[in-house]
């Protein structure tokens, strides 16, 4: 590759010509935006970008910058792998991905509306109604309640790919308790730390005001009567994988970290035992599912939660965030409706391109699907973290015929796409020391208020570290890079 | 006319072991809703606990309490004052057979509007064909009506071969069981035929020897196009009318019974209760 | 503050000053004994016992002690108890649950200190480990004590953790004390000494780093009554019972919200029992060291039950 020869760390850098490379263009020149921080990089040698991964791995492990993997004998204590390599998002490109998931958490929120009163969009057959009544994530305790500022989906993280097609397709919507933003924020610091110099060359936005953004907005769903909020983030506990996200919001909000224990309901008030006595808590941002919230509501053997919390909630004297029962709208066959609702909640048209989806709830998408496998994705519908994605073209014969059989024993669990090709990044591959082209996504973070919205001008962008591999998420072995929102056009 | 009546239900907690702390929430008090009237309520306890009045997720009032002092044993004692009305049920519902009325009940409005009452249960799920064939020349409730008889004709009151976690096959099996599992079975059945149905926990009049168990009773609701909710008893096969006295309703037992508690304690527990119901015609 | 957060500092506060004695005093006794000036202190055994004696709360026992096991179990036996790695784990896990309120400086310590004691190779330690690692985790501590100090606001959080460590010093000095004095006693006569000039009392101040301080200030050989007097009532000497006492009072009046201590308060009750111990003189204390020592030990304890009930319960 003639461009690479004089970047000797990108030396065995094979671009594929079937995927989108961020940085390289289909003559093998580095894209407009990259060039700066391309030339900037050749002035590393392969050791050194070495000691650098090596260092920032460790200040993340150091840091306790961590978390637990569940095996099948022990717990591990990993770091989420942090790549040296930026990802560059220019202004143009980003203004339509922070219009697009703005939209798309309007839209879900206005959905969420409607499936917990009127149910408006089902009565007109727009969305099927057995969607909503198979969803197990749809509280029948939410039916009728209005939440404080109308706002289920107060904090949405949406996941965006780029196609070889060059365009952002949005591949999931996660609405329940998205997690990641603190790696966001650490990507940042890690990659500050390591190559404070391409910051001269380059004005990316922000990612630090996140914390105080999610307070405001916090702030704007107050109960009813109540001056100045106390907000506390409610966690399930030091063992909890995303616990340092936890104490991180916390400590960057300046509130208290509660678990379940810490709190107490009395004449459907919430407190939280401090060592001067109990003090009244009125938003809680939980960090805990629907099912473990309420012990006297949900999963009655639930520790995590507050026995009497669903009834404050309901009562409007505190306010959960978010509103518990989203689950039923980030749904994976939900999904396939989003240029639906969009359009039905917003008149508008969809900015965000979604993924063609085949229901195996439908008796034709089904059969295609059967024949197809060996060219689809066939993805659970309930299933969270990657698991239980199945991979058409990765799958041997028998595997496939395995797959047929899971999919016809339950259809409407299941859904298929066709394979998307997630675009490749350079990434630093440890083992052979030069930067490797690696399948990348994008989790964007939007936060909804009353009368107030924001769009975090970043994201985390998530990394396939194993060559090949589409699953990116940090359970399955993914790593994460730098997200830059350029300010202005290189 | 009406009635008037007095309702005591009475509870008891033993712990094995001293319980340190404690959260009750007794879902007990009757509703107040067009047929009946609740004037009076009165809820103690032999630990002298403060009550705390809340609702459940069903926005059904509640009382709560939460003792600060460990324990091995508390009472609770409930009183009701309530005034019921007396009214001909079979003059509010539509007893004639209409076309409009099965097409109603499949629209999408309908079955949306009533999505909740539709949706199965584990405790509510049929796993197996039953007897029972609903006709489609006769109206719904005549339709539940026998339902109704079926269940009553078919089925053995027996206290003891069943609880609460007791899925319908196994019922179906010994055709035997309580009021709780006959009433799953028929929000199954109707269900299935694609009638909004629910479960209600409430207080029976057992004055004219009906089966109850002199505990909470449990009956069905049912949403009929033309009619709205209508109540069918079917461990009695009887219309819930004035001697049905409602507290709540859901989609299956699991979402009303009448003590939920999360208590700190080893061991073994045991509750046992007992419901008094005393009327009275009003002058 | 969080009631459950506040007593995850006290008692992270304690567990990092309680591993920090225990380190020493393995240093300090093994190392005293290579060529200690009688027999009997330099017996394994004798070491040995009073390691276990220190460490495994003052339980004593006939059998021969295999010295490997007895330092493993101490320092690195991730099973006991009472061992320094648990204590670190311990104190790591209650910073985990107090995260979001220590300083992100502290936190990285404690950590990285947590990760050296989880993968220090043990086989190593057992043959020859030993001085380093105790050195290692004696430093370590004093980074954190640094950290604590230093990167904290002097706050609430800060006057809790400070509340444990200083509980926890005095309760391990007199522990080392108690255990000193014992060997001491049974080391008596077995080169000609007495009691009261014992070896032991030297080795006794090391094991409280506190032998510079005692002879700059008395400029004589260490007798029991001197390094008694010296290491529970000199409120100059930062390891003393009275300094730590002083440091408890000091911060427990951060906390409490009243100016005068109602009577059941733990404010009231520390004021008690220092200004028990203030005026104490030391002839007194020696004529009945191991009634004092229990007296002490009670004392603590108290404080500390009292801090539970009115602080820390959740």
């Amino acid at each position: 590759m003639k461009s690479n020869n004089d970047n000797p760390t990108f030396e065995s850098y094979n671009r594929d010509p079937k995927l989108y490379d961020e940085i390289f263009d289909e003559n093998d020149n580095v894209r407009q935006t990259y060039k700066t921080l391309f030339e900037l990089y050749s002035e590393h040698s392969a050791q050194d970008f070495g000691r650098l991964n090596n260092k920032a791995k460790s200040s993340f492990f150091n840091q306790g910058i961590t978390f637990q993997v569940y095996g099948d004998h022990e717990i591990k204590e990993k770091i989420f792998p942090f790549d040296l390599f930026p990802r560059i998002i220019d202004p143009e490109e980003w203004e339509v991905i922070e219009k697009g998931v703005l939209q798309r958490s309007k839209a879900l929120n206005a959905f969420l509306w409607d499936l917990y009163h009127d149910k408006n969009i089902i009565k007109e057959g727009i969305v099927p109604l057995d969607l909503i009544s198979s969803s197990e994530n749809y509280l029948d305790q939410m039916n009728g309640f209005d939440p404080p500022g109308g706002i289920y989906n107060h904090i949405s993280g949406t996941d965006l790919i780029k196609h070889s097609d060059g365009k952002y397709y949005v591949l999931e919507d996660n609405i329940r308790c998205p997690s990641g933003v603190s790696y966001v924020i650490c990507n940042r610091t890690a990659l500050k730390r390591a190559l404070f110099g391409v910051f001269n060359h380059y004005q990316a936005h922000t990612v630090t005001d996140y914390a105080e953004n999610l307070l405001e907005i916090l702030e704007t769903v107050k109960p009813k009567g109540v001056d100045v909020p106390n907000c506390v983030v409610i966690t399930p506990g030091i063992y909890n994988s995303a616990y340092y996200e936890h104490s991180y919001l916390a400590k960057a909000m300046g509130v208290e970290l509660v678990e379940g224990r810490d709190l107490f309901v009395e004449n459907d008030f919430v407190y939280m035992k401090t060592i001067n006595g109990p003090e009244k808590v009125d938003v809680i941002y939980r960090r805990i599912d629907d099912q473990f919230i309420d012990p006297l509501e949900f999963k009655p053997d639930s520790a995590l939660g507050v026995p009497g919390l669903m009834a404050s909630y309901k009562k409007g004297n505190v306010c959960l965030v978010n509103a518990p029962g989203t689950g039923v709208a980030d749904d994976k066959a939900i999904y396939t409706y989003m240029p639906e609702i969009i359009k039905y909640y917003l008149d508008e048209e969809p900015i965000l391109n979604n993924v063609p989806t085949y229901h195996c709830s439908r008796p034709d998408e089904l059969k295609y699907v059967l024949e197809n496998v060996h060219n689809l994705v066939i993805k659970p519908v309930d299933e969270a973290g990657g698991y239980g994605i199945s991979i058409g073209n990765r799958l041997s014969k028998d595997e496939i015929e395995e797959v047929k059989k899971t999919i016809q024993a339950s259809p409407r669990k299941y859904i298929a796409q066709p394979i998307m090709s997630l675009s490749v990044h350079p990434t630093y591959i440890e083992e052979n020391e030069c930067f490797e082209p690696r399948h990348v996504d994008l989790r964007t973070f939007t936060l909804l208020g009353a009368g107030k919205d924001f769009v975090l001008k970043g994201g985390l962008t998530r990394v396939a570290l194993q060559k090949g591999n589409l699953i990116v998420n940090s359970s399955q072995g993914g790593g994460s890079k730098d997200t830059w929102v350029l300010k202005n056009n290189q | 006319m009406n009635l008037d009546y007095n309702i005591r239900y009475t509870a008891k907690n033993t712990y094995e072991n001293k319980a340190s702390s404690a959260l009750w929430q007794f879902l007990i008090i009757p509703e107040n809703n067009e047929s009946q009237e609740l004037l009076q309520d009165d809820f103690t306890n032999s630990l002298n606990i403060p009550v705390e009045r809340s609702i459940n997720g069903y926005d059904f009032p509640t009382y709560r309490i939460r003792p600060k002092q460990t324990f091995e044993e508390i009472e609770f004692t409930a009183d009701f004052k309530l005034i019921k009305k007396v009214e001909n049920i079979f003059e509010k519902v539509s007893q004639e057979f209409s076309e409009k009325e099965y097409e109603e009940l499949n629209s999408l409005k309908f079955k949306a509007e009533n999505d909740v009452f539709l949706r199965y249960t584990d405790l509510t799920t049929l796993h197996q064909e039953v007897d029972f064939k609903f006709d489609k020349s006769i109206s719904l409730f005549q339709n539940l009506q026998e339902l109704n008889s079926w269940i009553k004709k078919e089925f053995i009151f027996k206290t003891n071969v069943t609880d609460i976690d007791t899925d319908l096959s196994h019922i179906l099996e010994i055709k035997q069981g309580v009021c709780q599992d006959f009433t799953h079975l028929f929000i199954a059945i109707a269900k299935q035929f694609g009638i909004p149905s629910r479960y209600v926990s409430g207080y029976l009049h057992q004055g004219n020897g009906y089966f109850g168990d002199s505990q909470m009773h449990a009956w069905v609701e049912c949403c009929l196009p033309n009619s709205g909710w209508i109540g069918f008893d079917p461990t009695n096969n009887l219309i819930a009318a004035e001697n049905h006295i409602k507290v709540a309703h859901g989609k299956d037992y699991s979402d009303c019974p009448p003590l939920k508690g999360v208590v700190f304690s080893s061991g073994k527990n045991e509750t046992e209760y007992t419901v008094q119901v005393s009327s009275q015609q009003q002058q | 503050m969080l009631a459950r957060v506040a007593n995850n500092l006290f008692w992270m506060g304690r567990y990092i000053e309680r591993l920090e004695h225990v380190a020493r005093y393995l240093n300090v006794n093994y190392f005293a004994s290579l060529d200690a000036p009688n027999e009997l202190s330099q017996s394994r055994q004798f070491v040995l016992q009073s390691m276990l004696f220190m460490a495994d709360d003052f339980s004593r026992t006939e059998e021969p002690l295999d010295e490997e096991k007895v330092l493993y179990d101490i320092a690195l036996n991730p099973d006991k108890d009472f061992s320094i790695i648990n204590y670190v784990k311990l104190a790591r896990e209650n910073a985990n649950s107090a995260r979001d309120l220590i300083s992100t400086e502290l936190y990285e310590s404690i950590n990285k200190f947590y990760h050296f004691v989880l993968n220090y190779p043990v086989e190593n330690f057992k043959k020859r480990g030993l001085y380093d690692f105790t050195v290692q985790v004696t430093e370590n501590v004093s980074i954190l004590r640094g950290k604590i100090r230093g990167t904290l606001l002097h706050d609430e959080v800060y006057a809790i953790i400070m509340l444990g460590v200083n509980i926890e010093r005095a309760t391990q000095i007199i522990r080392i004390i108690n255990s000193k004095f014992k060997d001491a006693v049974i080391a008596q006569g077995s080169y000609g000494d007495t009691l009261k000039n014992s070896y032991e009392w030297t080795t006794l101040l090391k094991c409280a780093e506190s032998y510079d301080m005692m002879r700059r200030f008395y400029r004589q050989t260490p007798t029991s009554i001197s390094t008694l007097e010296f290491l529970i009532l000199n409120t100059d000497c930062p390891r003393s019972v009275m300094n730590s006492l002083n440091e408890v009072c000091k911060h427990i009046m951060v906390l409490t919200r009243e100016k005068h201590p109602s009577k059941d308060s733990s404010a009231f009750l520390i004021g008690k029992v220092r200004a028990k111990y203030q005026f104490k003189v030391i002839e007194e204390i020696e004529q009945d060291l191991e009634a004092f020592i229990q007296n002490i030990l009670d004392d603590l304890n108290s404080i500390g039950l009292k801090l539970q009930n009115e602080y820390f319960h959740y």
